[in-house]
């Protein structure tokens, strides 16, 4: 990861995505005359808005959908949009996290299992070059991952950005007037977190316990086609 | 140029272009002078680039590119930069060709990049518009034909040396740009060669060979179908009611195209009576003026071994079986009216000036070998006496400027004398002045000289009194 990880506390600061780029994560699942749309990308929220017309209508004519789905393509990224730049003027705060993230995802036939963790006071960080540097080093031919893995980061740390502006809305309303020191248990409770402090202390090594070792590994499986039509029946029949 | 597809292994990586993909590459891609895509019954495997993008280089980035997505340039954000923007232009193209000839969309290239949407967009559309993708033609309508046979040609000339094997099935093959050969295509069994007919009038063989070697070879397909009389006399009576509109000719003469209808035309025997004469030698003159002296000689051989031929076929100048015409309906396409215009009419003063010139040429000595005795003497006396009045005439001539010469020397002499009067009698003031001067200083000297001797008289005289 790009970028100095800061030791010090932060002071509240304006939300926003805690990476490099301030992509939104899009997700789009539309049913529409028997007909389903699913879909998954990244959006630059400073792009202007007639862009997200012209996306929808790209779409709808190089997949061949029926027309009525530009506007609901683009009522669904708008509302997402704006529900991000909702959260835009708030504050969040961030402190010491390192969260882990996980990756459990299945495209076409390729399933990727990984866990990682993630410096959320990094802001240079950047899920796309990362996801780019997982596939090419554990060799993935299927071009469709890559975004993927990055919309699957970038969607946890949406997640955790949201609830950290809840949780810093939640202290600012409990404990009015009290800056300081308690931000950093309130930002523990949400349980997601790991601490420093008590992970690289001078007890412990850096070096990681090998009943972890599995669970940070990163697996990658290719799957032939039946098995790729048992898990999607697999998954309907969950979704329903 | 025409690039082969990179065969690289697996349809999907994302890394960017790897150094050994890049030799193959290269070279810039360029070639077609028309920007009119090319038809995708050509080779498959070639991909095209317009020469209007023909700057475009895996591993550098053009000033258009720069101008066109300055995002990526500007450093408004770290990941946002250059090297960023070379991994999706280079990951869409080879997606592209990866595929090729299916055009790729958005939505393909969109699934497979990891960046945000927008961008992958710009640059689709950057590279769209630029012909470096999806750059394949849909239909192949008639005008396209020339460009066709264009891009079938150029890419023959820069992929490689025309083979030499030659594919003897019912459909033949250009030797030359590797196109299917299809109203008519010269063979040379000389050397066992086939070539379509731009490709013979662009010279495209092997330097041993001589044009005049090249058999017309007809692979119409509608000759293969005789014209029965009937549909012949419709089509006579339709172009004599409609002339050149071939729209209206083709559903007169029912069951034929307008192609067939004018291919049949024009190879009806009686042909050239609807040829005028002028517009042959116009036509072929603006082509020579156009052209320069390009290719000289086979332009002369070819229009001395087929001009029987090209008379009849010269009314549909559209018609690609008479190539010589057909390159002049392009060219004078290519070049505009006014200056086809402008080259014919020049061409045909020059001719005509020629004819004049020989014909004066012929002229002269005709005259003198014919009108020796009667006009012979009287020409001779006239010129004679106009030759001995310009004597005269350059005589007085002289006898004036040799007068006019005197006459200024003369006064000159005389200003001359004048002066040397004038300085004569200054220096006779001189000399008198002079001995004045010399009287008077004699005066001066005696004066001084008495008054000298009176003060010594005096003095001794003073002397002797006082001793």
């Amino acid at each position: 990861m790009k970028g100095l990880v800061s030791t010090g506390w932060k002071g509240p600061v304006k939300f926003r995505m805690p990476t490099a780029e301030n992509l939104v994560p899009i997700r789009l699942d539309i049913q529409f005359e028997g007909q389903r749309y699913k879909d998954a990308f990244t959006w630059n929220p400073s792009d202007p808005d007639n862009e997200v017309v012209i996306f929808a209508k790209r779409t709808v004519k190089d997949l061949k959908l029926p027309y009525a789905f530009v506007t609901q393509i683009a009522q669904s990224i708008q509302s997402q949009l704006s529900d991000f730049r909702a959260y835009e003027g708030q504050d969040m705060y961030t402190g010491e996290k390192i969260i882990p993230i996980k990756l459990d995802l299945r495209v076409n036939q390729t399933l990727i299992k990984d866990q990682f963790l993630w410096d959320l006071n990094n802001f240079e960080s950047d899920p796309e070059e990362f996801a780019r540097t997982l596939c090419k080093d554990l060799g993935v031919e299927d071009p469709e991952v890559g975004p993927a893995v990055a919309f699957a980061i970038r969607e946890q740390l949406y997640e955790i950005a949201i609830q950290s502006v809840a949780s810093a809305r939640e202290s600012r309303l409990s404990k009015k007037g009290r800056r300081g020191s308690d931000h950093g248990s309130a930002s523990k409770a949400s349980g997601l977190s790991m601490d420093l402090m008590k992970l690289f202390s001078f007890k412990s090594s850096v070096v990681r316990k090998r009943k972890d070792l599995d669970v940070y590994e990163p697996v990658v499986d290719l799957l032939t086609s039946e098995e790729v039509d048992a898990l999607e029946a697999r998954e309907e029949r969950h979704a329903r | 140029m025409a690039m082969k597809a990179p065969d690289s292994g697996g349809s999907g990586e994302i890394l960017p272009i790897t150094p050994s993909l890049s030799e193959t590459t290269s070279g810039v891609a360029a070639a077609l002078q028309s920007p009119q895509p090319p038809s995708s019954s050509s080779d498959i495997d070639t991909i095209y680039v317009p020469s209007y993008s023909r700057w475009f280089s895996w591993t550098d980035i053009n000033d258009c590119e720069v101008r066109s997505l300055p995002e990526f340039f500007d450093s408004r954000s770290s990941s946002k930069n250059p090297k960023f923007y070379l991994y999706l232009r280079n990951s869409i193209i080879k997606q592209y060709r990866d595929d090729h000839p299916r055009k790729i969309s958005f939505t393909d290239v969109r699934r497979t990049l990891v960046s945000d949407v927008v961008s992958i967009r710009r640059v689709f559309d950057f590279l769209d518009s630029w012909g470096l993708i999806n750059y394949t033609s849909s239909a192949s309508a008639k005008p396209l034909k020339w460009d066709e046979k264009e891009a079938g040609k150029s890419a023959g000339d820069a992929a490689s040396e025309p083979s030499t094997t030659v594919k003897e099935t019912a459909k033949r093959i250009c030797n030359g740009c590797k196109s299917i050969c299809s109203i008519a295509c010269f063979a040379c069994d000389k050397y066992d060669l086939t070539l379509c007919a731009r490709c013979y009038v662009r010279s495209n063989y092997r330097v041993g060979i001589n044009s005049s070697e090249f058999k017309r070879v007809e692979i119409s397909e509608e000759s293969k179908i005789q014209w029965s009389e009937k549909e012949i006399l419709l089509l006579l009576e339709a172009v004599m009611h409609y002339g050149d509109d071939w729209k209206k000719v083709a559903p007169h003469v029912t069951g034929r195209t307008e192609k067939d209808c004018v291919s049949q035309f024009v190879k009806l025997p009686f042909g050239e009576q609807f040829v005028k004469e002028s517009d042959f030698e116009d036509g072929l003159e603006a082509f020579d003026q156009i052209k320069g002296s390009a290719i000289p000689e086979s332009e002369g051989i070819d229009k001395d071994g087929f001009s029987p031929n090209k008379r009849m076929k010269l009314t549909p100048l559209a018609d690609a079986s008479n190539p010589i015409m057909a390159q002049a309906a392009f060219l004078s396409a290519l070049a505009g009216t006014k200056v086809a215009e402008a080259a014919a009419r020049a061409a045909v003063t020059a001719l005509s000036d020629v004819d004049e010139a020989d014909k004066n040429a012929s002229g002269d000595p005709n005259r003198q070998e014919t009108n020796a005795a009667p006009s012979g003497e009287t020409t001779r006396n006239d010129s004679e006496r106009a030759w001995a009045d310009a004597k005269s005439l350059i005589e007085k001539e002289e006898q004036e400027v040799e007068v006019a010469i005197k006459e200024t020397v003369e006064v000159e002499m005389k200003k001359i004398r004048d002066r040397i009067v004038h300085f004569e009698k200054l220096d006779l003031e001189m000399e008198r002045s002079r001995k004045q001067l010399e009287e008077m200083k004699n005066l001066l000297f005696v004066d001084q000289l008495n008054i000298f001797f009176h003060t010594r008289k005096a003095r001794t005289s003073e002397d002797r009194v006082e001793c």
